[in-house]
C-alpha cells in the first residue's frame, strides 16, 4: 500500500478516484470564486499609457502600468506610477512632502541623524506578505517603494510572480534602496522591515534596510492621533484625518489568500486589487508624514484643526527630549479661542517652566489662567504652594487652598484629602509664626 | 514481615578516578578543585575526552554520578578558548532548565568569564528574548519551545546557529513514546537549520538506565553515537525492599492502601531524624500523605512549616526553590512529592525513600530510588505495591525487578502523522529542496501530497510553504491529541466558570451526558457534552453514586506485516482498524460498588487506523475446554486485562498509550460488555444483536494496539515479546492470593465474571501444552 493511501486512510479521506472529482470541484470553486470578485468591482480605470502596449493575455501589464525587469538573480514585474506635484491625495497635495521639515521629521523619528538628510532622500516602504503571523515562513511578494524626485512622486512596486523570484524581487530592493538614507513606513520597523531581514538571511544576502534610519509613522500617528479615533490603522487615518476615501479596497486579510489563488491560476484579475492597495498605501504614508509634521510646526493654530492633536503633538516633543519645540506648540496653543485647549497648553507650559525654575513665567501664566478660570483647581493649588514655598506669603496661600477647596467636586475626595492637609499645615505654620511675632512684639514692648 | 516480599541489600561501590585530561583550562580545573574536585570519576574522564574529540556521545550512569559535569566541562572549555561558541541545552521540564541554568552559572561566576547563560522559555519575558537571542552562550530551553519558539524564527536565532557547536538533550528517556517521536522529528528540524548556517553541532545525551540506551539515543539523534555506561562514581551501601500490603478482602483481592504503610513508615523515619522523600504517583496522594504526616508531628499544634513539605507541579516556583534549599539544608526532614522531584534537581543527600506505588518504570524505580543515599553513608528504599497489575507484578516477581532493566524506549518518528506535521513545520522553516532527506523516510510523495493539500508551492524543484498559517501551533509534542474538552460549571445561573479541563478522548468516557464528574472530590451532573463546542456543562449535585462509561471497542485487520506460530496460538503484528464507542454507563453506589442503575449514551464512534500485536486462538482448540461459551470469553477478557497491564510494564509506556480488544480478525465479532452481561456480538454501532452469539463463526483473538493514529511502534516488540508476555501472566495470576479475579489480575470479578481467573488460567495452560494429540 502507497504511503499515500495509508495517509489517506490515517486522516479519514475519501478514496482517491472520488478526490479526483474533488479536485475538480475544488478549482471550479476556485474559478467561481474568482468571477465573484471581478462582478463586485468596477471596471478599472486603465491608464492610456497601458492601452498603447497589446499585452498577451494573462498579462500583469493587463492591470498595470510596468515591465518585468532583469536582475543578476533573474527577472521580476515591476510595477510604475508618477504622481505630479500638483495631485491632490485626500485633503493634500502629494508635492507639499517637498517642503518637508527634517527637523520635525527628526522628532516624529525619535532619530536626530534624520534631520541631515533632504526629503528626496526618503524611501517610502510597504510590503504586502503570505500570512502575518511572522516567522521565516511568510513571504512579501510585493514590495512598494516610494521617493520623491522632480515634482513627482515615484511609485515602484516590485512583484514576485513566484517565489523564485524572491531574490531579484531582493536584489532589486538593494539596489533602488542604494541611493536612499532612510525608510517610511506604517509598523515597518515591528513588521516589514523585520520580515524582509528574515528573507534577506534565508536567501543568503545583506540585508539592506535594518540598518537605514527609520521613521516607522504608527508610533507617531498613535501618540498624536490615536486618542479620537477608533484604532490607528492606516486606512482609519485616511478616512478620519487624511480625507481619503477608498472604492473596492482589499480587505488586507483577504491579500495572503489572493496571492496562493494567482499561484495556482495565474489569472492577472487576481492581483489588481492588490496592487492598487499596496500603491495607495505608499502614497498615504507621504500625506500621513506631512500631516504629522504639520501639526509639530505651528506657530499659530488654525481654528479648524483639532486642538487635541496638537496638544498629543506637543506632548510626544517633550517626550522626546524637543523642549523648545513643544513649548513653541504649547505657547501657539495658549493663543486660541479654544478655552479648555488653550488652558490645558497654559498648563503644560507652565510645567515646564515651573521644572526649569523659571518663576516669574510660571506665575504669570497660572495668573492669566485664573482670570480666565477662577475657579481652576489646578491652578489654585500651585499659586498656593508657590505662596507658601516661594513667595513665604502663608496667608495668600491659605486664601488660595480655600478657594480650590470650593471649587473641588466631591467626586475628588484625594484631592480634597491632600487640599485640607495643606491648609491645616498651612493653619499651623500662620499660628506658630503669629506667635513668634507675639512673642518677639512683647519682648521689643 | 510477611508483606515484605524481598530485601536486597546494594553493597557499597568504590569509586574509580582518572585526572583531568592535559587540556582542561587552569582556570576550570581550580573552580573545580575549589569544590573539592580533584579528580574525574572514570566515565566523566571517558566521556569529556570523546566529546572534546567530537564525537556524540550518550552517557548512562546513576543518579548522581555527575553527569551534569560531563557536558558542562566541555562546553565552557570551548567558550574559554572562543567566546563566541554556542551550546544549547534541551530539559523536559521548566524547574530541570532552571536548576541547570544556576548550576552552570554558579560554575561560570567562580571562573570570573564573560559567558552568559540564559533560560529560553514561555516564562522568558518579551524584553528579554532579544538579548537571550543575541547574548546567549548557553541557551537553556526544552522541546516545545524548540518547536515553537526557536526554529520558525531561526533567523533571529542567527548568531546562535552560526556558532552552535553543542546541543545537550538531558534525561533522554524521558523522550519516548509520542513525545519522543515528536523530538525525533524536532531535531531533524534543528539538524536542517543547522545545515543552512554552516554548522554540525556535537550531541550529548544523558540518560537514566533503560535496556537501549545507545540504541534510543541514536534513533531521537540519527546519528552514530559513543556509550558511556560504566560509572566510576562511589556509591554508598542500600537497602532496597518491596512491601506488598495485606489483603483485606480476599474475595474482591482487595489490599490495604498503599497510603498508609507509607504514612507508618514515613512517620517512624522522620521521627528518628532520618530525612525521607516519599513518591507518590497522583498530585492528590502527595496532599494526603502530607497532610497526614503534617497532622501526626503537629498533634494539634503548630509544628513549623517546613518539617514537612509538599512537592509538586502547580506550587509557585519560589515555594519549590525554597523546599529544595530546606532539603539541602536538612530544615526539611520529609517531602512528599510526584515524580518532579525524580529527574535531576539538586536536593542534597537524603537517607530514605519511600515510593507509594510502582512509578511506571523500572527505570523510574530506581531514579527515584537514586535520591536516597547518593554518597553518605548506608540509606534504604522502599517500595510499596498497590493493587493494580503492574504493582503486582513487580511486587511478586522481585528478580524481574532487581535483574537488570529490561525496558525499551521506542519511538516512531516515521508514523506518517507525526511525521506530516513536522515536515510542514520544516518546510516553512526553509524551503525543501528536491532529493533532500528528512531522516530516513522517502518525503518526496508526501510533499507533492501537502502541494495537492495547498499547504506548499512548488517551483524549480523547491516547496515552499504557502499556507498563512504558523504550523508548529497545529501540534503539541506532548499530548496525542491536541484538543481539550472544557468542564463548565452552571450551578450559579450568570456565574458560569470553568472547573477543569479534559483531553479529547477522555471526554468520551468521563463527560457524556448524565455523567457523575468529580473535581477535589465534589460531584458535578453533566447536563450536556457539547462537543462541537468542545464543552461539558455541568453542576454541582450531591448523589451517593458516581458513574462508570461503558465501551465497545472492534478492530479490524487491514494488513498483517508478520505471522509465526507461539505454541498453539498464532500470534501477529501489522496494521488494523479500531472503532470505539461508548455505549453507555452503569451507575455504581459508593463504599458497596453495587450497581444502582444504567443509561444510554449517544455519542459518535471514534475511528482510527492504527498498528496493533494480537494472537488467535484456534475455537476448536477452545472447545477442549470444561467450560461454557461466556466463560470462556470471561477468561479472554481477563487475560487481555492482565496482558495489557504487563504490556505496559514491559513497554515502559502509561496503560492509555495501548488499548485491547477480544474480538476476531474481521472485526465483525466482538466482545460487548451491555446491561445485561457480556456477549460476542456483531455488526457496527447501534446494532444490537444479543442472539447472535455464535462461537462457530468467532475465531477468538486477543488485541492489544497502539493507541495513537499510525502507531508508535509498539505493536513489532509486543510480537516478539510475546512468549515472554504470555509466561508473566501467568504468573501473575496463579501468584495472585484472590479466589477468583481481582484488579490486581484478571480484573474485578464483577467485571470479568466468577471463573475468569480459572479460565484464564486454563486458556494459557492450553496455548503452552506441548502434546495436543
Amino acid at each position: 500500500m502507497s504511503t499515500i493511501d495509508r495517509l489517506r486512510r490515517l486522516t479519514g479521506e475519501e478514496k482517491p478516484e472520488q478526490k479526483k472529482g474533488a479536485d475538480d470541484l475544488r478549482i471550479g470553486e476556485l474559478r467561481r470564486r474568482i468571477e465573484q470578485i471581478m462582478e463586485r468591482r468596477p471596471a478599472r480605470q486603465m491608464s492610456s499609457v497601458v492601452s498603447h502596449a497589446r499585452p498577451e493575455a494573462g498579462d500583469l501589464r493587463e492591470i498595470a502600468e510596468g515591465e518585468e525587469i532583469s536582475t543578476p538573480y533573474g527577472k521580476i514585474f515591476v510595477a510604475f506610477d508618477r504622481i505630479p506635484a500638483g495631485h491632490f491625495h485626500g485633503l493634500r497635495r502629494i508635492g507639499e512632502i517637498a517642503r518637508l521639515d527634517m527637523r520635525k521629521a527628526a522628532i516624529l523619528a525619535g532619530h536626530s541623524v534624520i534631520s541631515r538628510y533632504n526629503c528626496g532622500s526618503a524611501l517610502f516602504i510597504d510590503t504586502e506578505t503570505t500570512g502575518l503571523s511572522g516567522g521565516t515562513g511568510t513571504l512579501a511578494f510585493l514590495v512598494g517603494l516610494g521617493w520623491y524626485e522632480g515634482e513627482h512622486f515615484i511609485i515602484r512596486q516590485l512583484f514576485a510572480r513566484d517565489f523564485a523570484e524572491e531574490r531579484a524581487l531582493l536584489s532589486f530592493l538593494t539596489e533602488t534602496a542604494k541611493d536612499k538614507s532612510f525608510l517610511v513606513s506604517f509598523n515597518g520597523r515591528a513588521f516589514d522591515v523585520g520580515l524582509l531581514a528574515t528573507r534577506f538571511i534565508l536567501n543568503r544576502m545583506d540585508d539592506s534596510l535594518s540598518p537605514l534610519p527609520h521613521i516607522d509613522l504608527l508610533y507617531p500617528s498613535r501618540r498624536i492621533l490615536g486618542h479620537r479615533l477608533e484604532n490607528c490603522r492606516l486606512s482609519t487615518l485616511e478616512e478620519e484625518v487624511l480625507g481619503v476615501r477608498r472604492r473596492n479596497d482589499i480587505p488586507g486579510s483577504e491579500i495572503p489568500q489572493r496571492y496562493f489563488d494567482w499561484l495556482r491560476t495565474r489569472d492577472v484579475r487576481l492581483m489588481a486589487d492588490v496592487l492598487e492597495h499596496n500603491r495607495l498605501d505608499v502614497i498615504s504614508m507621504a500625506s500621513l508624514i506631512v500631516h504629522l509634521c504639520d501639526l509639530l510646526s505651528f506657530h499659530r493654530v488654525p481654528e479648524e484643526i483639532e486642538h487635541s492633536d496638537v496638544l498629543a503633538a506637543a506632548r510626544l516633543c517633550l517626550e522626546r527630549g524637543e523642549e523648545n519645540h513643544s513649548m513653541c506648540l504649547y505657547e501657539a496653543l495658549a493663543r486660541v479661542n479654544n478655552k479648555a485647549a488653550a488652558l490645558e497648553a497654559k498648563k503644560q507650559l507652565s510645567m515646564i517652566h515651573k521644572r526649569a525654575g523659571r518663576w516669574a513665567e510660571a506665575v504669570r501664566l497660572w495668573e492669566e489662567m485664573i482670570e480666565c478660570d477662577p475657579s481652576h483647581v489646578f491652578t489654585l493649588t500651585e499659586l498656593a504652594k508657590w505662596c507658601e514655598h516661594r513667595a513665604g506669603d502663608l496667608n495668600r496661600a491659605a486664601r488660595f487652598v480655600l478657594r480650590a477647596l470650593d471649587s473641588i467636586g466631591s467626586e475628588y475626595p484625594l484631592q480634597r484629602e491632600l487640599l485640607l492637609h495643606r491648609l491645616e499645615r498651612l493653619r499651623r505654620r500662620i499660628k506658630k509664626r503669629e506667635g513668634e511675632m507675639a512673642y518677639s512684639s512683647s519682648f521689643t514692648y | 514481615m510477611e508483606n515484605v516480599r524481598a530485601i536486597r541489600e546494594l553493597p557499597k561501590y568504590e569509586g574509580r578516578f582518572l585526572p583531568f585530561p592535559g587540556w582542561v583550562h587552569p582556570k576550570i580545573r581550580a573552580v573545580l578543585e575549589r569544590r573539592g574536585i580533584r579528580n574525574l570519576y572514570s566515565h566523566q574522564a571517558e566521556a569529556v575526552d570523546l566529546i572534546r574529540r567530537g564525537r556524540d556521545v550518550v552517557l548512562t550512569t546513576p543518579t548522581a554520578s555527575g553527569k551534569t559535569l560531563c557536558y558542562n566541562l566541555p562546553v565552557l572549555q570551548q567558550m574559554l578558548e572562543s567566546p563566541e561558541t554556542r551550546a544549547l541545552y534541551l530539559f523536559p521540564t521548566k524547574a530541570l532548565a532552571q536548576d541547570q541554568m544556576h548550576e552552570i552559572q554558579g560554575l561560570i561566576r567562580e571562573l570570573q568569564a564573560d559567558i552568559k547563560t540564559y533560560t529560553y522559555d514561555g516564562d522568558t519575558p518579551d524584553d528579554a528574548r532579544q538579548a537571550v537571542r543575541k547574548q546567549g552562550n548557553v541557551v537553556v530551553t526544552n522541546p516545545d519551545m524548540l518547536h515553537t519558539g526557536i526554529l520558525p524564527h531561526h533567523t533571529k536565532w542567527q548568531k546562535l546557529f552560526t556558532n552552535l557547536s553543542f546541543v545537550v538533550i538531558d534525561e533522554l528517556h524521558v523522550y519516548r513514546g509520542v513525545f519522543g517521536s515528536h523530538l525525533t522529528n524536532v531535531l531533524r528540524r534543528l539538524r536542517r537549520i543547522c545545515r543552512f548556517y554552516g554548522r554540525e553541532p556535537v550531541f550529548i545525551c544523558c540518560s537514566a538506565t533503560v535496556a537501549n540506551s545507545l540504541e534510543h539515543a541514536e534513533r531521537l539523534t540519527e546519528r552514530r553515537m559513543a556509550l558511556v555506561d560504566s560509572s566510576g562514581a562511589p556509591a554508598a551501601s542500600k537497602t532496597f525492599m518491596l512491601f506488598n500490603p495485606p489483603v483485606v478482602n480476599r474475595e474482591l483481592g482487595i489490599r490495604q492502601s498503599a497510603l498508609a504503610p507509607a504514612r507508618k513508615m514515613a512517620a517512624d523515619f522522620v521521627e528518628n531524624g532520618i530525612q525521607t522523600i516519599l513518591f507518590t504517583t497522583s498530585r492528590l496522594n502527595v496532599e494526603i500523605l502530607t497532610k497526614y504526616l503534617k497532622d501526626h508531628f503537629g498533634r494539634g499544634k503548630p509544628v513549623d512549616d517546613m518539617f514537612i513539605a509538599g512537592y509538586r507541579g502547580g506550587y509557585l516556583p519560589s515555594l519549590r526553590r525554597r523546599i529544595e534549599r530546606g532539603l539541602r539544608e536538612r530544615d526539611v526532614i520529609g517531602v512528599v512529592s510526584t515524580n518532579a522531584l525524580e529527574l535531576g534537581i539538586d536536593i542534597g543527600d537524603l537517607e530514605a525513600c519511600i515510593m507509594v506505588g510502582y512509578p511506571g518504570s523500572i527505570a523510574s524505580t530506581w531514579q527515584q530510588a537514586g535520591r536516597a543515599g547518593r554518597r553518605t553513608g548506608h540509606s534504604v528504599a522502599v517500595l510499596i505495591a498497590r493493587s493494580n497489575p503492574m504493582d503486582q507484578f513487580i511486587a511478586e516477581n522481585p528478580d524481574y525487578f532487581f535483574s537488570r532493566s529490561p525496558e525499551h524506549c521506542r519511538v516512531n518518528p516515521d508514523n506518517l502523522l507525526i511525521l506530516l506535521h513536522h515536515l510542514k513545520s520544516a518546510a516553512f522553516e526553509l524551503p525543501f529542496e528536491k532529493g533532500e532527506r528528512f531522516g530516513v523516510a522517502d518525503i518526496e510523495e508526501l510533499l507533492d501530497y501537502l502541494q495537492e493539500k495547498g499547504v506548499l508551492h512548488k517551483v524549480d524543484d523547491r516547496w515552499h510553504w504557502a499556507a498563512e498559517s504558523y504550523p508548529a501551533d497545529e501540534v503539541s509534542l506532548r499530548s496525542v491529541n491536541p484538543e481539550n474538552v472544557v468542564v463548565v460549571d452552571t450551578t450559579e445561573a450568570g456565574q458560569h466558570r470553568v472547573i477543569a479541563e479534559v483531553d479529547w478522548d477522555s471526554a468520551f468516557t468521563t463527560v457524556h451526558d448524565n455523567a457523575i464528574y468529580m473535581v477535589e472530590s465534589q460531584q458535578y451532573h453533566v447536563d450536556k457534552l457539547d462537543l462541537e463546542r468542545r464543552k461539558a456543562y455541568v453542576r454541582k449535585v450531591d448523589v451517593d453514586y458516581f458513574t462508570d462509561a461503558m465501551t465497545y471497542t472492534n478492530v479490524r485487520v487491514i494488513d498483517s506485516f508478520d505471522v509465526r506460530r507461539g505454541h498453539n496460538a498464532i500470534v501477529e503484528h501489522g496494521e488494523v482498524q479500531v472503532v470505539r464507542k461508548v455505549v453507555g454507563y452503569k451507575k455504581i453506589k459508593f463504599y458497596t460498588s453495587e450497581n444502582v442503575g444504567y443509561g444510554d449514551v449517544n455519542l459518535p464512534e471514534r475511528d482510527m487506523h492504527t498498528t496493533s500485536y494480537w494472537f488467535t486462538v484456534p475455537k476448536d482448540l477452545l472447545d477442549r475446554l470444561p467450560y461454557t461459551r461466556a466463560e470462556l470469553i470471561d477468561g479472554l477478557s481477563g487475560l487481555a486485562y492482565s496482558l495489557h497491564h504487563i504490556a505496559s510494564v514491559l513497554l515502559m509506556a502509561d496503560i492509555r498509550d495501548t488499548g485491547r480488544c477480544v474480538g476476531d480478525k474481521s472485526g465483525e465479532w466482538y466482545v460487548r460488555h451491555t446491561a445485561g452481561g457480556r456477549f460476542i456480538t456483531s455488526g457496527r454501532a447501534g446494532e444490537f444483536q444479543p442472539d447472535a452469539v455464535q462461537m462457530d463463526a468467532f475465531d477468538p483473538t486477543l488485541f492489544i494496539y497502539d493507541a495513537y493514529p499510525g502507531g508508535i511502534g509498539f505493536s513489532d516488540l509486543l510480537f516478539k515479546l510475546h512468549d515472554r508476555m504470555l509466561c508473566s501472566a501467568r504468573n501473575l495470576i496463579r501468584q495472585c492470593p484472590c479466589a477468583s479475579g481481582c484488579p490486581s489480575c484478571v480484573g474485578p470479578v464483577l467485571e470479568v465474571g466468577a471463573r475468569a481467573k480459572e479460565v484464564a488460567l486454563a486458556i494459557i495452560e492450553l496455548i503452552e501444552m506441548k502434546d495436543l494429540s
